[in-house]
């Protein structure tokens, strides 16, 4: 009976009321746990899809080869090749002839429309007559000779042979007729009109609201790089120094306490605050140019700065005091102990936070508009001109491309607007991979 | 007490942390070649005490320190002295080993280097092997200078830190419980070690273990609450203590 009488437990075989209510809770939060994961993951891959159905096709353009001849009785009437006098016709002088090309080679092909001669020449991108003078301008030898060259066509017909359009909505669409589809098909099957790897996206600048198919994002790419240039040489080094210093040298008083909090509050001010300072700063009183990738670039620095200090700091805090003692222990001083031994094992950390910064700013596009950098910008900038100085020239940057795009009518903005965020995210992906393999290359233990 | 020249001096030493008084009006001479002990129950000071002799306790901003320590005959908390100059003199052994994430080779070699004490490889190659030996470490590491000080078992790591600390020349040793994070076997090494290190510098060590004191150290200081209770050698002090407290301590009592 007293061996009885120490058995207070019932069998573990099974389970009581309250390990079954603990065990319960425990699955019920895997539950809340896992969904939040998987809503997460769906979301994610529904954006994915969405900008890459909408944005893959920016990458492919559609173009016509046309064989025309280069009238010397329109294109320069007196004959001498002389290239101001060239310059004289301009691209509507131009259009006419490229339209009159377009217009022969269908009637040499064969391919008959009820199309006035007008419709038939909209077939062809606006752009293409600026196209040609440029070509004719560059080798004037070319007139009176024909020619066999490539062209961009009209964005609506480019959207056909993406999907975008068909016959039944090109009858309601007062910019393109079934005529010129009809056109645009027997065209492909004489093989002169084709969809190929637009690079000119990558390369080109903006264009107008009226030639979308001419759209591309050089400028805005060259500008973004620039202003990361800026960050990068301007934002690293204060950064980091600024970190060492507060986080090895400073004495820990009011005052630094005041300066730690602050930075806290400035890496979560909205960053259209810092596009404002910028304005102020670098405009109004430093007198910048406006839209220009060295204003761009410092507002973006400003913003980034805390962003890059928190995890700095925080590398520098996870150096075990061990090191700093062993360093100090031998002799060397602070300065020695923290550039020989607390900054290598730091350095990681530290890249990672520069990098992911980087990324934000790279991405920022509130601060930008507030400095101009939304203004459309035919011309790439130069990196250095004696007026301008560096990087002074205006420009634009990807993601405020992408909203400028989204803002135009044409449909062919938003395959552009989504074609300019998949560039963004490979960016993006590429600065974060280049992170990832920076802190597993040089992590070291101890 | 033998007549051995006074390597070290404290005068009246007291410490602040902050609001917190660490160390109370210590008065202690501690002899050239010899190991003095620092013994007492956890949170009496004494490293506290052992680190102000190198100054480590500058690095602490609340750390306040008055009363005098000559090292020499010169006072080392005088404005003019440089407490980096004054590292290269006291060398430090700390409690858990703690080798430079570097190779063996630059964690010795790392202390001349910055005080200009080679003029060229070989030289640097030479006090290298001349420290590894002192530290009973050139044996296991001659055939992998190269490989890091962090890859060594934990006793050698401490006797790496060791061979590092005396690669300066210091001609104070200072040890912060260096065998606390060690087997017994590596402690019987270090011991060893430090028994043969007391014929060149003036070694303090301090330790958590009475044990160990009474095998290693000449002399012995029973710190307890900040105060310095009873100083004396070893042998007396574990003996016939003349101290109520040190005698408790000594025979488990408090601590």
């Amino acid at each position: 009976m007293t061996a009885h009488s120490t058995k207070k437990h019932g069998s573990l075989l099974v389970k009581d009321a309250r390990t079954q209510r603990r065990n319960n809770a425990e699955l019920r939060f895997r539950a809340y746990g896992l969904t939040a994961v998987i809503v997460g993951i769906l979301a994610l891959i529904v954006l994915l899809v969405s900008i890459f159905s909408n944005g893959i096709s920016a990458f492919q353009q559609t173009k016509l080869m046309i064989t025309l001849e280069l009238p010397e009785a329109k294109l320069d009437q007196k004959g001498q090749r002389d290239l101001d006098v060239m310059k004289k016709v301009t691209t509507i002088g131009y259009s006419k002839v490229l339209g009159n090309g377009l217009i022969d080679q269908l009637d040499r092909l064969g391919i008959a429309t009820d199309l006035k001669d007008k419709d038939v020449r909209e077939i062809l991108s606006k752009e293409s007559a600026a196209t040609l003078r440029d070509v004719v301008l560059a080798d004037p030898s070319l007139i009176g000779t024909t020619v066999t060259m490539e062209f961009l066509v009209n964005g609506r017909i480019d959207g056909y042979f993406k999907g975008r359009v068909d016959r039944a909505s090109a009858e309601l669409d007062k910019n393109v007729k079934p005529g010129q589809l009809d056109i645009a098909d027997a065209l492909t099957e004489h093989g002169l009109m084709y969809t190929q790897f637009n690079l000119d996206f990558i390369l080109a600048p903006d264009a107008s609201d009226q030639r979308p198919e001419a759209a591309g994002l050089g400028v805005a790419i060259l500008g973004s790089i620039y202003m990361m240039l800026v960050v990068l040489f301007v934002a690293l080094p204060v950064g980091v120094a600024a970190s060492i210093y507060l986080e090895e040298f400073a004495p820990k008083n009011r005052l630094t306490d005041v300066i730690e909090v602050n930075i806290s509050n400035l890496a979560a001010v909205p960053s259209i605050v810092y596009g404002i300072l910028g304005l102020a700063i670098f405009i109004n009183m430093a007198q910048f140019n406006q839209s220009s990738p060295l204003v761009g670039g410092l507002v973006l620095t400003l913003m980034t700065l805390p962003r890059i200090i928190i995890p700095a700091r925080a590398a520098l805090k996870s150096v075990p005091p061990s090191i700093r003692d062993a360093a100090l222990g031998v002799g060397a001083s602070r300065m020695q102990t923290v550039f020989h031994h607390v900054l290598p094992l730091a350095a990681p950390g530290i890249l990672t936070g520069v990098i992911i910064g980087l990324g934000q700013a790279l991405g920022e596009t509130a601060p930008l508009l507030l400095i101009g950098m939304v203004a459309f910008v035919r011309e790439y900038p130069a990196a250095f001109t004696a007026d301008a100085g560096l990087f002074g020239e205006a420009s634009t940057a990807l993601p405020v491309q992408v909203f400028n795009w989204t803002q135009r009518a044409d449909p062919a903005f938003v395959e552009r607007a989504s074609g300019a965020i998949i560039v963004l995210l490979v960016f993006l992906l590429i600065m974060n991979a280049l992170a990832i393999f920076l802190r597993r290359r040089y992590e070291r233990r101890w | 007490m033998t007549d051995l020249p006074i390597k070290i001096s404290a005068r009246n030493v007291d410490v602040f942390y902050g609001a917190i008084h660490a160390i109370k009006s210590v008065n202690v001479e501690i002899a050239d070649k010899m190991v003095t002990s620092f013994i007492g129950p956890s949170g009496c000071g004494k490293s506290t005490f052992l680190r102000c002799i190198n100054r480590m306790n500058d690095t602490i901003d609340v750390c306040r320190v008055t009363g005098d320590i000559l090292i020499d005959a010169e006072d080392i908390y005088d404005r003019r002295v440089d407490p980096v100059q004054l590292r290269a003199k006291v060398g430090m052994v700390f409690q858990k080993p703690n080798p430079f994430p570097k190779s063996i080779y630059d964690n010795v070699a790392y202390g001349p280097k910055i005080h200009g004490m080679a003029r060229n490889k070989t030289d640097l190659d030479e006090i290298v092997e001349k420290s590894l030996r002192r530290a009973a470490l050139w044996d296991e590491a001659k055939d992998r200078l190269q490989e890091p000080g962090t890859g060594l078992s934990g006793g050698q790591q401490q006797r790496l830190c060791i061979a590092r600390a005396v690669a300066t020349e210091p001609e104070v040793l200072l040890m912060d419980e260096p065998c606390s994070a060690l087997d017994p076997i590596a402690t019987a090494q270090i011991e060893q070690l430090i028994d043969e290190l007391r014929s060149s510098y003036s070694v303090v060590i301090v330790t958590h273990s009475m044990a160990q004191a009474s095998r290693v150290s000449d002399r012995t200081a029973f710190f307890h609450l900040g105060e310095l209770v009873e100083y004396g050698d070893t042998s007396h002090i574990f003996t016939n203590p003349s101290d109520k407290r040190t005698e408790s301590y000594i025979t488990g009592r408090i601590g």
